[in-house]
């Protein structure tokens, strides 16, 4: 009963994190690549995503610091930023992410400076959430069949 | 979807410097049992042929440190390498035109679908399999 309670909240999560625009399909994609020999898979890949996008994050911001009016590195460094977060549906980032890069395309320092702190806005709730998720699935443990239709 | 086909696994290289990228792309080519050698940049791929590696199928980012993508397929080429499959991904812009100029094969948009990868696999597989086939008759 408890997993199965388990398992509906992070269903219900899951959604909302969708219904939001937190995540796309992609990340349908993502777990679908789940089998037996990699059961955790979604969860390994958005570990490290996050691990990597935390560097890419730092390395802009001493990009912006250190090259000042330099859009084409801003530029270079957010579209890293941009192909990780299409690869995990990072759907909310990868729209701020497009939104720099916008204003790189315009030289516009301002647009920049706005855009990357929502970037990092959005890149700390996706954690927070995807965290959360994840951790309810490993309380729920692995998934379970049915021994016989209608049992619980 | 997936498919096995009896002899030597399809042997893929995947050139892209996002380790979170290669992760997924990994995961999706080994639904279809390819044998999956990766690389951070283009020089790294460029060196691996030079070296008389041999690979079915290589997918490259365009945007990579050190030597980009269409740089190392047009060196690659130049090697004699013209029955690899190469096929180009990219998020960005104008990457398709970039690619295709130097000689690869297909483009794929990122995030790449795992129908999309397993048609490109399964037409290689089948064409490993014709080509067995010539040679045993």
């Amino acid at each position: 009963m408890e997993y199965a309670n388990l398992r509906r909240q992070a269903a219900s999560l899951k959604r909302s994190l969708f219904d939001q625009g937190y995540l796309d399909e992609q990340f349908c994609q993502v777990e679908d690549l789940q089998d037996e020999a990699s059961p955790n898979f979604a969860e390994e890949v958005v570990s490290l995503f996050f691990k990597d996008s935390a560097r890419l994050v730092s390395n802009i911001e001493q990009a912006m610091e250190k090259y000042p009016g330099d859009f084409n590195r801003w530029d270079a460094h957010m579209q890293q930023l941009k192909g990780s977060c299409f690869s995990i549906g990072a759907s909310k980032m990868n729209n701020e992410c497009t939104l720099f890069r916008n204003s790189c395309g315009e030289e516009n320092a301002e647009g920049c400076r706005r855009s990357f702190q929502k970037v990092k806005r959005e890149h700390a709730i996706l954690r927070q959430k995807l965290e959360s998720y994840f951790q309810l699935l490993r309380q729920a443990g692995p998934a379970r069949t049915a021994t016989r239709s209608g049992g619980k | 979807m997936t498919s096995y086909v009896e002899g030597s696994p399809v042997k893929a290289l995947i050139v892209d410097d996002s380790a979170v990228e290669t992760m997924v792309l990994t995961a999706m080519l080994r639904k279809f049992h390819c044998e999956i050698t990766t690389a951070k940049n283009g020089k790294e791929a460029v060196q691996m042929f030079l070296e008389g590696k041999k690979f079915d199928i290589i997918f490259r980012e365009k945007d990579m440190p050190v030597m980009s993508g269409p740089e190392a397929i047009e060196k690659i080429r130049a090697l004699g390498e013209i029955h690899v499959k190469i096929v180009g991904v990219s998020v960005g812009d104008n990457a398709q035109e970039a690619f295709m100029r130097v000689g690869a094969d297909e483009f794929l948009p990122k995030p790449m679908k795992l129908d999309v990868v397993g048609a490109i696999i399964q037409e290689i597989i089948k064409k490993k399999k014709k080509n067995n086939d010539t040679v045993q008759a």
